[in-house]
């Protein structure tokens, strides 16, 4: 095989539409040619971008509804079977009452898994990825008015961060990271011994929680525990906030507090 | 194949449309995915799949039951993007998809730097470096890519953009290279 036909059948064995002789001659030849070796890696990790990464955009409720409409007959209720005329009756209520157990439950019992748990797993994630680098900081702080110019030209937006650090909680540098979709603006400070991350980022389109939120100073936060870490998001305008630590919660609600009053 | 839509039709002939338009009203979100990416614009994308949609009532008796309707209403859409949208508003962008070749094989020491740089980036490109680079491509390129990334197969693709099968596996392969290549561009 040469190594023009070995790049043809490249997506054809991603995709899973090579017979398996055609696909043992491949991979005789990827295992002989280190250039279509690399070349099959690259196909491999864009496939893997743009099937994993690259946003997805829904069509508006509201162009949905006018679709239906376009459409005669398209959002029409099936006709009732008849078994359904009989049972209805009973039901109905029963059914009523169990949406509502539903719905009030989340009152009673803290969710692991609301709208926002995503976030709160990428937060916590990246704050376990920091803790397990080598080189967790790009910059090491000589304080906040040196640690945020050094953003300028790394990030697609500026990072609003105004507390300077205090002898609670002193700032240790900054790095530029990822936080689901994004780039983010990554600080770090320290309590005792103890690392807490801040992640800053653009808040646009992620699914922010709109229930058991708490007021903290001037935010409206989700303070939330997972994997033994506690974690704090909110968003102020344009940009979201989120904090990880496994210091108390007392004193990283403490620190939100010192970011919130001077964001 | 169904009648075309007319609200004078038999009674059986508006049940299999109106059971036709719930199962592409199922495609909603994919087709509005598809023309986000071709008219970069939220507003222009909802103008295009509503005519899609429109298109694809009146056109229902050209629908064979049992083909693939997602298919058949991808070609609605970009037949009516390139109608109605590519000369008015977005011309394709600079480069163009046949300028782009893929990589030839036989590489030097210097691009084995460029190969070990270009994997590290991939893995760590986000979503809006994706999108932007997807979006400065040729309406082409970013068609058979978004194509080929909904699952149609190599057929259904030549289907859509009305072409032979072997244009297809051609253009994808560079329309990936060029998509590369941009996102090689933003590294450096």
């Amino acid at each position: 095989m040469t190594c023009d036909e070995a790049r043809e059948l490249l997506l054809d064995v991603q995709r899973g539409r090579l017979p398996a002789e055609r696909r043992g001659a491949l991979e005789s030849h990827l295992a002989a040619c280190e250039a279509c070796a690399h070349e099959a890696a690259a196909e491999a990790l864009l496939s893997e971008a743009l099937e994993g990464r690259l946003p997805q955009h829904a069509a508006p409720l509201a162009l949905k509804r006018r679709l239906a409409a376009t459409w005669p007959g398209a959002s029409a209720a099936e006709p009732a079977p008849r078994w359904w005329a009989g049972w209805r009756r009973a039901l109905v209520p029963a059914l009523a009452l169990g949406v509502l157990l539903l719905a009030a439950l989340p009152l009673y019992y803290p969710r692991s898994d609301g709208p926002g748990a995503p976030m709160v797993t990428e937060a916590v994630n990246d704050h376990l990825r920091l803790l397990s680098s080598q080189h967790p900081l790009d910059i090491e702080s000589g304080g906040m008015h040196q640690v945020k110019p050094w953003f300028e030209g790394r990030l697609d937006f500026a990072p609003v961060v105004r507390f300077l650090g205090d002898d609670d909680f002193p700032l240790r540098g900054g790095a530029v990271g990822y936080y689901l979709d994004r780039k983010a603006a990554v600080f770090v400070f320290h309590r005792r011994l103890h690392v807490v991350t801040l992640l800053v980022f653009r808040a646009d389109g992620l699914p922010w929680p709109s229930r058991g939120l708490e007021h903290i100073g001037a935010v409206t936060a989700q303070v939330t525990t997972s994997k033994g870490f506690n974690a704090i998001l909110w968003r102020e305008g344009e940009l979201g906030y989120a904090l990880v630590s496994d210091v108390d919660l007392p004193d990283l609600v403490r620190l939100v507090g010192k970011l919130a009053a001077t964001a | 194949m169904i009648g075309a839509y007319d609200p004078g039709m038999a009674g059986e002939q508006r049940a299999d449309a109106a059971a036709l338009g719930r199962e592409a009203l199922a495609y909603a979100d994919t087709l509005y995915n598809l023309a986000r990416y071709l008219t970069r614009s939220p507003t222009d994308a909802e103008d295009l799949v509503q005519e899609t949609y429109a298109r694809a009532l009146s056109a229902v008796h050209q629908f064979t039951p049992g083909t693939n309707l997602k298919a058949w209403l991808f070609r609605i859409l970009r037949n009516t993007f390139l109608s109605q949208y590519r000369h008015e508003r977005h011309n394709p962008t600079v480069g163009g998809l046949d300028t782009v070749v893929a990589v030839a094989p036989g590489t030097e020491p210097a691009q084995w730097l460029l190969g070990d740089l270009e994997l590290d980036r991939l893995r760590k490109v986000v979503g809006e470096e994706i999108e932007r680079a997807l979006a400065s491509l040729s309406e082409e390129a970013r068609t058979v890519i978004l194509l080929d990334l909904e699952g149609l197969t190599e057929v259904e693709v030549a289907q859509v953009v009305g072409c032979a099968v072997g244009t297809v596996k051609s253009r994808l392969s560079r329309a990936r290279a060029a998509l590369r290549e941009k996102l090689r561009d933003y590294s450096r």
